[in-house]
């Protein structure tokens, strides 16, 4: 339980005026990074949480569906430019991004990922390849400006990182095809 | 007696395994390369030193940038490359239960292939069309046909990886359910990262290469120095793979001890390829076009590359500790006395590993921004790599050569060539240590890198190096000593020792350790975790050199 404190520190570590500041001043770094960074802390919080909750869990997340469709929304939502946008000029939404990030997306996607079966991930999985490829399209070939507080180099940076994200999980999913995880967890 | 029972098991079993001559044959070949490279470059490092010191005046023909560029290949491309292969190829054939026939042709096409690409290579060089030095990115330009040669070293490297690869997939199918044997699990991050950390020079290669013929007229100097510091930096690291391997799987054994944590140790192989590539970014800090906020970001990536080394100096200290104890040793650090110092097989590794806690810590300092402002340009640099793969990494292979080089010889290691070998040990000690610490200190006073021996019109503060580059020659000529030393021992103990069974000595793991888990096996997911890490890295620097693009850089022939 001791390592929930570094886990805390961690938090309010990335919450930091500068350090946030440093995170969002590059586009890609804060929707890649500092946001990828929130929902992992969300991850190293929720074995605390399912333990302290295990009803609350239990009950709304009997079969981990509730706890995807979350998770799934809350991602899209913090892919939308405009949402970025948003989180740099009202400090309310920056507060929802803290919040939401690894209490809304994190928390739910771990308790959710040991309930769900195999085919479930991969259609995850395919789903943000999809996303993922669309984004890059969207940020890389968009003729026009979508953020306010950011770039056009910003945003093609951007693009790009999903479109290799992309990529990467294409070979995930190749991967996991022809290998049989049974052995090898 | 369950123990004794499966030791004997174990032993018996590696008797009927062997090395088959076939096998032999090719880590030979490879060592053979790799100390005739050791000869002639360590030759070529002596006159470059004697030259530095202003000792020594090169003749025209023979300039120094033209013996820098042939050392620098000789010694980080041929030497490192060509130990590292025929090594673990011997690892894969004794853990694996022999190399597959097509394996073993691979691993002969690919030796043809890197030394008909060292051949190309090195007649640009010998004509003085190509002092480019080992850092061959642009705007300097070497005469095409190097970067020929250079294009079929890496061809031959993927054939080496590729067969690596086959060896041990077909190995898995057989084995279902099991780990793969330590050694070629150390392998197969070897070639893992020899094959992507290469890609970004084959880029760079094929787009230099119609820049050099004179087809387009510019190059984008940011894309390719940073193409080529990704492969560069993964270089080096593989050579520090290479060498903790031998820490990890072999020491142990040599000094009748027992491997600490298997889980640690491929913790540390798996983390080391995710990593690593990334670490690229810490030689290009003084770089323009990065903008600081990204080189900071990045010093995190580098400073991360530094845990896992610390857990491996925490793990070879517990080994030495707990094996020392065992055969008596007592006190705070009275435990040391119980090592076995006389036998070069330890005592080469052990300095070895001891040079790595000023080499790493040399690193770190070179990866901070402020610091890295001062050192970059000068000696420090210089001494730092000497430090780490003169003698972390070469004192390894030095090691490791007193038993596989017998190995695969069918031949034993007498006590005279281990008393020369303790010799050479301490031979290279000596002179690595009075040279490397006179690079690291003329660095900090401030005598620059990659430059002859000049006074500056006889400036004062230029002059003031003279004492420390006068011990960079001394250091040099240790070092010479130490190479004929060295070549002497490997090919005695090749062609010359007395016949009979030397063992491949990989140690065992402790017998109540906890059993590994399976997870540690999913190396596609290492490999898309490395790639996903290596396009966040470097999207954002590549898409602003590109978009942002200037003009470029026509060929420079600077000498």
């Amino acid at each position: 339980m001791k390592g929930i404190y570094y886990v805390l520190l961690l938090y309010f570590f990335l919450m930091l005026p500068p350090v946030a500041n440093l995170m969002e001043s590059v586009m890609i770094i804060h929707m890649h990074m500092q946001m990828t960074l929130f929902v992992i802390i969300g991850f190293l919080l929720a074995p605390a949480l399912q333990k302290r909750f295990p009803r609350f869990f239990e009950e709304w997340n009997p079969n981990g569906i509730p706890g995807i469709l979350l998770f799934v929304i809350v991602i899209f939502y913090w892919t939308l430019p405009r949402s970025m946008d948003e989180a740099l000029n009202l400090w309310y939404i920056e507060l929802f991004k803290f919040i939401s990030l690894p209490f809304l997306a994190g928390v739910p996607l771990w308790d959710s990922w040991k309930k769900i079966t195999a085919s479930l991930k991969n259609g995850l999985i395919s789903l943000f390849t999809l996303l993922f490829i669309l984004m890059g399209w969207l940020y890389i070939w968009s003729p026009n400006q979508l953020c306010n507080n950011y770039l056009m180099i910003d945003q093609i940076t951007l693009g790009w990182g999903f479109l290799l994200t992309a990529v990467c999980m294409i070979i995930y999913l190749a991967y996991s095809y022809i290998t049989d995880f049974a052995k090898t967890v | 007696m369950e123990a004794i029972k499966k030791e004997y098991w174990k032993d018996k079993a590696n008797k009927a395994l062997g090395i088959s001559p076939e096998d032999a044959r090719i880590t030979k070949s490879y060592l053979i390369v790799a100390f005739v490279a050791i000869l002639v470059g360590g030759l070529l490092g002596l006159l470059q030193g004697m030259n530095r010191a202003g000792i020594l005046e090169l003749p025209v023909w023979l300039n120094y940038y033209k013996v820098l560029t042939a050392h620098g290949l000789l010694l980080v491309v041929v030497l490192s490359a060509f130990f590292t292969i025929g090594y673990f190829y011997a690892g894969l054939s004794h853990s694996l239960g022999g190399l597959l026939p097509k394996v073993r042709k691979m691993a002969w096409i690919g030796f043809w292939m890197k030394i008909f690409g060292f051949v190309l290579a090195v007649i640009p060089i010998l004509q003085g069309d190509a002092s480019v030095m080992y850092t061959f990115y642009p705007p300097m330009a070497a005469a095409p046909m190097f970067y020929i040669g250079l294009v079929f070293i890496v061809l031959g490297v993927w054939m080496l990886a590729f067969g690596a690869f086959i060896n041990v997939a077909n190995w898995r199918k057989n084995h279902k359910g099991q780990h793969i044997p330590i050694i070629s699990f150390f392998a197969t991050g070897v070639f893992v990262l020899l094959f992507f950390g290469s890609l970004p020079v084959a880029i760079e290669v094929f787009y230099i290469i119609p820049w050099a013929l004179g087809w387009i007229e510019t190059i984008n100097v940011m894309v390719s120095r940073t193409l080529f510091w990704a492969f560069g930096h993964t270089l080096v690291n593989i050579w520090y793979m290479t060498a903790i391997s031998a820490w990890y799987v072999f020491v142990p054994k040599i000094i009748d001890g027992r491997r600490w944590s298997d889980l640690l140790t491929r913790i540390v192989v798996i983390a080391l390829v995710i990593m690593n590539i990334t670490g690229g970014f810490h030689h290009q800090i003084i770089d323009p076009g990065i903008s600081e906020s990204v080189k900071y970001m990045h010093v995190f990536m580098s400073l991360a590359i530094g845990f896992p080394s610390l857990m491996t100096a925490y793990a070879m200290f517990a080994v030495f500790e707990k094996t020392a104890r065992k055969k008596g040793g007592r006190g705070l650090v009275g435990w040391y006395k119980k090592l076995p110092w006389g036998d070069v097989r330890f005592l080469a590794p052990f300095i070895a590993m001891a040079a790595f806690i000023p080499a790493g810590a040399g690193g770190i300092v070179q990866s901070t921004n402020q610091l890295n402002q001062v050192a970059h340009n000068t000696m420090w640099v210089v001494g730092h790599f000497h430090l780490t793969l003169g003698m972390t990494v070469v004192m390894t292979f030095f090691g490791v050569s007193y038993w596989l080089v017998p190995y695969v010889s069918g031949r034993v290691l007498t006590k005279e060539i281990n008393k020369l070998g303790v010799i050479q040990t301490i031979v290279w000690t000596i002179g690595m240590v009075l040279m490397s610490g006179a690079m690291h200190w003329v660095g900090l006073l401030g005598s620059p890198r990659r430059t002859s021996y000049s006074t500056y019109f006889d400036n004062a503060t230029a002059l003031s190096w003279d004492p420390y580059l006068f011990f960079l020659a001394i250091g040099g000529t240790l070092l010479m000593i130490g190479v004929l030393l060295q070549v002497y021992a490997v090919f005695h103990m090749m062609f010359l020792a007395p016949k009979g069974e030397t063992e491949f000595p990989v140690a065992d793991v402790e017998e109540d350790a906890t059993p590994t888990p399976m997870w540690t096996e999913r190396w596609g997911l290492w490999i898309v975790l490395m790639l996903g890490l290596v396009s966040m890295a470097y999207v954002i620097p590549l898409v602003d050199f590109i978009v942002n693009a200037p003009p470029g850089s026509p060929p420079f022939k600077t000498w």
